[in-house]
C-alpha cells in the first residue's frame, strides 16, 4: 500500500471555508521558507542534510519537504522550546557541537564524512547517538542521546509533520476555521476530509474522490 | 487592520481589544503608575482573571499585569500547530532533576487569559476528600478550605465559564446542573466510553469550558480540534472571553506585554508596588496590595527574584516553602490502533473521561488518577511516536500514515508533594535581565505505583474495544502546582486560606501554587473557584477595615 | 434494550397493521347502533371533500418539513444505511400526494394515495425502530447524552403523522355525500382532534429535548414548549367535548400555532447565521445548527388541528 490517501491535497481547501486569513499567511510564510542556510555553515548543512534524509526519509516521487531549511530557520527565527535540558547548550550552539560531533565520528568510524556514508552506516551511527554510545571531546560534554532525543528529533520531525505535504500523507484534515467538523462518530468522514484507499481498486475509487475533496 | 500582538501593547491608550469584534475595542479606564492602585495583579489567567473580575466589581482599583500579548482570537489565531506556540511559554527555564519537566505547551502560557488560551477545557471538581487529605485519606496534606464552601464557589465558576456538562455526573456529591448541555462523542471518546463499560466501570462526557449552543457573543464549538492551539472562534471560555471583558467592564485596567520583574518592598513590611518591563523600560506601579497570580513557576520566580537585605531569602518566605512542594501531575497515556476511522482529531480533545480511579480507594497507592480521551494534532503526535516509542525514519513515517486510526487514553493523575521538588532560581538572566526559573523534579515511589496502576487500566480499556499496536507513553506530564502553599500554619505554609501570605500582609498569592496536593483532576476550576473565593475575602476583610 | 433492524420493522409492520385496522370501522361500531351518530340536519355535501383537502393540506405541510429535515439529517448520516433512503422517497411521494388531494374534489378516496400515505406511515414507524437501535447501540443506551445526539425520535413520527393524517384525509374524503364522515365508526373530527393533539404533543417533546440541548440559550426557545402544550389541551378538549361549539380560543391557538412554525423557521434561520462562519460555513452550519425544516411540522398540525374543527362544526354530533 504505497499511499493510503491518494491525490488528497490540504492545500486544495487554501480558499475553502478551513483556511482563514491568518492560516493562510502563516502557510504561505512556511512553503516559502529560504533553502539556503543562514546559521548553517556549509558543511554543516551537508551534514545536517543527510540526518535529515535518514530521521524522516522521503518518497522520491514528490517535491521533497526542505527539512534542514526549517532547522535554519528555527534557529534564525528564534524559536525556543520554553525549557531546556541543563547538559545541552542552547539550540544554536547545540546543533552546531551536534554536527560536528557526528561527523567526526563519522571520519572515527568509517573514516568518511557522515554526508558520504551508506545509508546503513548513516543509520548506524544514529542509532548509537540514540543509545548514549557516542562520546568524546567534540561533544563538550553534551550527552548526545539528550542532543538526538531533544534536538535532533523533535527539530526535524515537527519540521515535517508541520508541513502540508505531511498533513496530505497522513489524511489529517489540516487547517479547519471557521469550518470544523460535523460528522465526529466513528468511520464517519465530512466530504471535505481524505478519502482513505483501503487497497486494491478503491485506490482509484479514493484517487477520484480525494481530487474533489474541498 | 490586525497588527501584531507582540510588537506593542494593545491594551493602552484608553482601550483593549473587544476579542468578539474584529479590529473592535472597548473602553479601559487607566491608571498612573504615580497613584497607589488597591490591587496589582500580576498574571491574567485562571487565577488572574477572576481576581480582576471581583475586585474590579467591588469597587477597588485594579491592575491587572500580564508578561504576554493581547491577542484577538478571531484574527490572530490560525489553524497550525508551530505557529501557534506562540501561545506558550517559550522563555528559557532550565529543567533537571532525576525526572525533568517538559515545559511550554503542556503546562505554561503566556498571553493574556494565562494558560487559558491553550487549556483543553477539562473542567472538574475536586473530591471533597481531598480538602483533607492527610487527615482523611492519610497522604499528602490538609487544604484550610472546607469542601462545602468550595462546592458553592465550583458551581459559581461553572456558571462564570459556561461549562458544558452532562446532565448527571456519575461522582461525587449533588452539583447542580451545568449551563450548558454536553457536547456530542467523538470517536476516540466513544472508544473510552466503550472500554470503560467493559470494564464495568462508570464513564462521563467530559464538562469542558467551550459551549454548546451560543452564549453572548461566543458562538457554539465547530469541533475544529485545535483547542489547545488557541480557539479562534471564542467558543471556548478562556479567560481572555469571560473575566478579563467583566474585569474591563467593571473598571479595571490590563497591561499586556508587560513583564514583572520585581516586588518591591515599603519601609513598614508591606509592599509599596512592582517593577515591571514595557515598551522597552523599566517602570514602576505603586500599589497597595500585590496578588501574584502567575503560576507555580513564575509565581515563585517572582517571589525569590524579589529578594532584598531585608528578605534574602524571597518575599513570604519565612516558612523556607516559596518554590518548594512543586507538583506535576502524571500525563502518561496508553495508544493502540483501531480498524475503524477514529479521526481523533474531530472536537475538542477529551470529551469522555473516567473518574473511577479518584473514588475508588481499593489501591495500593494514595492519590488518584482518571483518564479521558485523546486526539493528537500532526506535531503534537509525532512528539508522541518519537519520544514514547523511540521512532525514527522510514519506520516513523509507516506509523505516522495511520494517523486517522489511532486512538488513545491519558491519564491526569495525582502527584505527591515533596519539598526536594522546587523552583529555584538559576545563574542564568533572560532577555530582561532577569534570572531564570530552574525547575528541579523527580518522582516519588508513590507516583510511580499510581503510573504503573493507570497504564495497566489504561491498557485493559483499549485492550477491550480491540485496538491493535498498543503502546505506552511512560513519561508525560503535565499541570504544575504546589510552590506557595496553602495552610493554617505560617511554618508550613506561604499563605493562608484567604490567600494572603503570613509575611506580608499586603502580599497575596491565588493562582494553581498555593494548592497543598494537586489531586487527580485538571486544576483550573479549582483555581479560579479559589479566585473567586478570594475577591469575595478580600471585599470582606476590607469592610471590615482588616486589609 | 437492544432492538435489530428486523424487529424494528416487523413492530413498524404490526403497528401499522394494527392503524389500517383502525381505518376499517371494527365490526362493533358498526353493529351497535347505539354509537352512532345521531342524524342532524344534512349539512353542504361538499364540506366533508373541503375538510379531506385541508387535511391534504396538513399532511402535506408535514411532509414537506419531514422531507427537507430527513435530507439534510441522513446527509448527515453519510446514508451509511441504505434504507436511508427510504423516508426522503416516501416523504416526496407523500408530499405529491398531498398536493395532488389538494387539487382533488372527487368525494371518493384516491387508491394510490391511500397507498402512498399508508406506506409513509409504515416508513416512520420502521424509521423509530431503527432509531431506537441506533440510540441503543451507542454507549450509555437511552441517555440524556444519546437522545441529544443519536438518531432522533420525533423526526421519523412526524412522517408516520404525515401519512396518517393523509390516510384519514382519504377516509373523511370517502363520505357518502350528505353522511357524516366518520372513522372507525368515531365522529372524524374527534378521530382527528385526538391525532393533532397527540401529534402536538410528541413534536413538543421533540423540540424540547432537543430546546434543552441547547440549554434554551434564547428565551425564544420556550415558545414550542408552551404555546403548542395549550394549543394540545384545547384542541384535546374539543376532541372530547361539544362538537357544535364554535371554540374561538382553539381556533386562535391552532393558528398561533401554525404561525409559529413559521416563526420557528426564521429562528432557526438566525441561529444557522449566528454560528462560526455563519452561511458561508453552510455546509457546517445547516447540519449542526438548529434544523431550519423542522419547525413547520407544528404549522401542518395546526392545519390539521384546523380541520378537525371544521368538521366538528359542520357534522356535530351530539
Amino acid at each position: 500500500m504505497t499511499d493510503r490517501y491518494p491525490a488528497y491535497d490540504v492545500l486544495a481547501k487554501r480558499w475553502t471555508e478551513s483556511w482563514n486569513e491568518a492560516t493562510r499567511k502563516v502557510i504561505d510564510r512556511r512553503l516559502a521558507v529560504p533553502r539556503e542556510p543562514r546559521f548553517f555553515s556549509a558543511s554543516e548543512w551537508r551534514t545536517l542534510g543527510a540526518l535529515c534524509d535518514r530521521i524522516l526519509p522521503q518518497p522520491k516521487d514528490r517535491p521533497p519537504v526542505p527539512l534542514p531549511a526549517y532547522v535554519d530557520q528555527k534557529i534564525t527565527d528564534g524559536r525556543l522550546d520554553g525549557y531546556r535540558y541543563a547538559e545541552i547548550p542552547p539550540q544554536g550552539e547545540a546543533w552546531r557541537r551536534g554536527l560536528a560531533a557526528l561527523e567526526a565520528a563519522s571520519q572515527e568510524a568509517h573514516g568518511a564524512s557522515f554526508h558520504a556514508l551508506s545509508a546503513e552506516r548513516q543509520d548506524g551511527l544514529l542509532h548509537r547517538m540514540q543509545q548514549g554510545d557516542l562520546t568524546g571531546e567534540a561533544w563538550g560534554g553534551m550527552p548526545c542521546d539528550l542532543f538526538f532525543e531533544h534536538r535532533v528529533i523533535p527539530d526535524i520531525t515537527h519540521a515535517y509533520y508541520a508541513h502540508p505535504t505531511a498533513w496530505s500523507e497522513i489524511g489529517f484534515g489540516g487547517p479547519a476555521s471557521p469550518r470544523g467538523y460535523v460528522r465526529m462518530g466513528l468511520d464517519r468522514r465530512d466530504p471535505w476530509e481524505a478519502v482513505e484507499a483501503t487497497c486494491g481498486k478503491e485506490e482509484a475509487r479514493a484517487r477520484r474522490n480525494n481530487s474533489r475533496v474541498v | 487592520m490586525s497588527s501584531d500582538p507582540f510588537a506593542r501593547p494593545r491594551a493602552a491608550n484608553g482601550r483593549a481589544p473587544d476579542v468578539f469584534k474584529r479590529g473592535g475595542w472597548v473602553p479601559m479606564r487607566e491608571f498612573s503608575d504615580a497613584e497607589a492602585v488597591d490591587f496589582v495583579v500580576v498574571g491574567t489567567g485562571a487565577g488572574g482573571g477572576p481576581l480582576l473580575a471581583g475586585l474590579a466589581e467591588g469597587g477597588f482599583s485594579v491592575v491587572g499585569f500580564d508578561a504576554g500579548p493581547y491577542f484577538r482570537p478571531l484574527e490572530d489565531f490560525a489553524s497550525d500547530e508551530l505557529e501557534q506556540e506562540k501561545l506558550y511559554w517559550t522563555d528559557e527555564r532550565v529543567v533537571d532533576g532525576a525526572n525533568p519537566i517538559t515545559m511550554g505547551g503542556k503546562n505554561s502560557g503566556k498571553a493574556v487569559g494565562g494558560s487559558t488560551v491553550h487549556f483543553a477545557m477539562v473542567s472538574l471538581r475536586f473530591r471533597p476528600e481531598w480538602f483533607k487529605s492527610r487527615s482523611m485519606l492519610g497522604y499528602g496534606a490538609d487544604w484550610p478550605l472546607d469542601w462545602r464552601e468550595m462546592w458553592d464557589y465550583y458551581a459559581r465558576a461553572e456558571q462564570a465559564l459556561s461549562i458544558s456538562g452532562p446532565v448527571s455526573y456519575p461522582w461525587g456529591p449533588k452539583r447542580p446542573r451545568y449551563p450548558y448541555r454536553a457536547h456530542e462523542l467523538n470517536g476516540a471518546a466513544q472508544l473510552l466510553a466503550r472500554g470503560a463499560e467493559a470494564m464495568g466501570i462508570k464513564w462521563t462526557a467530559t464538562p469542558l469550558a467551550t459551549v454548546s449552543a451560543p452564549h453572548g457573543r461566543s458562538p457554539p464549538c465547530v469541533y475544529r480540534g485545535f483547542c489547545r492551539f488557541g480557539c479562534s472562534t471564542n467558543a471556548k471560555q478562556s479567560q481572555l472571553v469571560t473575566f478579563i471583558p467583566r474585569a474591563l467592564r467593571a473598571g479595571a485596567e490590563i497591561r499586556d506585554l508587560a513583564m514583572v520583574g520585581r516586588i518591591e518592598m515599603g519601609r513598614n513590611g508591606r509592599v509599596s508596588g512592582v517593577h515591571y518591563h514595557r515598551e522597552g523600560h523599566w517602570r514602576f506601579q505603586k500599589a497597595r496590595n500585590v496578588i501574584v497570580a502567575g503560576y507555580a513557576i513564575e509565581t515563585p520566580r517572582l517571589l525569590l527574584a524579589s529578594a532584598s537585605d531585608r528578605y534574602p531569602g524571597g518575599l513570604a518566605n519565612s516558612s523556607g516553602l516559596v518554590g518548594r512542594n512543586l507538583m506535576t501531575q502524571s500525563n502518561q497515556a496508553v495508544f493502540g490502533v483501531m480498524q475503524q476511522q477514529v479521526r481523533w482529531n474531530k472536537g475538542p480533545p477529551s470529551l469522555a473521561l473516567t473518574e473511577h480511579w479518584n473514588y475508588d480507594d481499593r489501591k495500593d497507592f494514595a492519590g488518584g488518577y482518571c483518564w479521558m480521551a485523546q486526539g493528537p494534532l500532526p506535531v503534537e503526535w509525532v512528539t508522541v511516536q518519537t519520544g514514547a516509542r523511540g521512532l525514527w525514519g522510514q519506520a516513523l513515517r509507516d506509523e505516522m500514515e495511520k494517523y486517522n486510526h489511532q486512538v488513545g487514553l491519558k491519564m491526569v493523575g495525582e502527584m505527591l508533594p515533596d519539598e526536594r521538588n522546587r523552583v529555584t532560581l538559576a545563574e542564568e538572566k533572560d532577555s530582561h535581565g532577569l534570572r531564570v526559573a530552574r525547575v528541579t523534579y523527580g518522582w516519588g515511589d508513590n507516583d510511580k505505583a499510581l503510573i504503573r496502576h493507570a497504564l495497566g487500566q489504561m491498557q485493559a480499556s483499549l485492550e477491550a474495544v480491540g485496538a491493535t499496536d498498543i503502546f505506552r507513553q511512560e513519561d508525560d506530564t503535565n499541570h504544575l502546582a504546589g510552590t506557595a502553599r496553602m495552610g493554617d500554619d505560617p511554618a508550613m505554609s506561604v499563605v493562608s486560606a484567604d490567600c494572603r501570605s503570613w509575611d506580608i500582609p499586603n502580599l497575596w498569592v491565588c493562582d494553581g501554587s498555593i494548592f497543598p496536593t494537586t489531586g487527580g483532576v485538571n486544576p483550573s476550576l479549582t483555581i479560579t473557584s479559589i479566585a473567586m473565593r478570594t475577591a469575595d475575602r478580600i471585599r470582606t476583610l476590607a469592610a471590615r477595615g482588616e486589609l | 434494550m437492544r432492538l435489530s433492524p428486523t424487529t424494528g420493522l416487523g413492530l413498524g409492520a404490526i403497528l401499522s397493521l394494527a392503524a389500517l385496522a383502525l381505518t376499517r370501522p371494527p365490526p362493533w361500531a358498526r353493529a351497535a347502533s347505539g354509537h352512532l351518530p345521531v342524524r342532524v340536519p344534512t349539512p353542504d355535501p361538499g364540506a366533508a371533500v373541503h375538510a379531506a383537502r385541508r387535511m391534504n393540506r396538513a399532511a402535506g405541510v408535514i411532509a414537506a418539513s419531514v422531507l427537507a429535515d430527513s435530507a439534510v439529517e441522513h446527509y448527515r448520516g453519510s446514508f451509511h444505511n441504505k434504507a436511508m433512503v427510504i423516508p426522503l422517497v416516501t416523504a416526496t411521494l407523500s408530499l405529491a400526494a398531498s398536493l395532488h388531494g389538494n387539487g382533488d374534489r372527487q368525494a371518493a378516496a384516491h387508491r394510490l394515495r391511500d397507498c402512498i400515505y399508508a406506506a409513509a406511515a409504515l416508513t416512520g414507524l420502521a424509521g423509530t425502530g431503527f432509531h431506537l437501535f441506533n440510540i441503543s447501540q451507542k454507549p450509555g443506551g437511552f441517555s440524556w447524552q444519546n437522545l441529544f445526539y443519536s438518531a432522533p425520535l420525533g423526526a421519523p413520527a412526524a412522517l408516520i403523522l404525515s401519512g396518517l393524517m393523509g390516510f384519514l384525509a382519504e377516509r373523511v374524503r370517502d363520505t357518502v355525500p350528505g353522511q357524516p364522515p366518520t372513522i372507525g365508526g368515531l365522529s372524524a373530527g374527534r378521530v382527528v382532534a385526538a391525532v393533532t393533539t397527540l401529534g402536538l404533543l410528541g413534536t413538543v417533546g421533540e423540540a424540547g429535548l432537543l430546546h434543552f440541548r441547547g440549554a434554551y440559550h434564547d428565551p425564544f426557545m420556550y415558545l414550542p414548549v408552551t404555546v403548542p402544550p395549550l394549543t394540545a389541551a384545547s384542541i384535546g378538549h374539543a376532541a372530547l367535548g361539544r362538537t357544535h361549539r364554535r371554540r374561538p380560543l382553539t381556533r386562535l391557538w391552532l393558528r398561533f400555532t401554525a404561525l409559529l412554525g413559521f416563526a420557528g423557521t426564521g429562528f432557526h434561520i438566525v441561529g444557522v447565521a449566528r454560528n462560526m462562519g455563519g452561511w458561508r460555513n453552510w455546509r457546517q452550519n445547516v447540519l449542526n445548527g438548529p434544523p431550519i425544516p423542522a419547525p413547520p411540522s407544528f404549522t401542518g398540525l395546526a392545519l390539521a388541528g384546523l380541520a378537525a374543527l371544521g368538521l366538528m362544526q359542520d357534522h356535530p354530533d351530539d
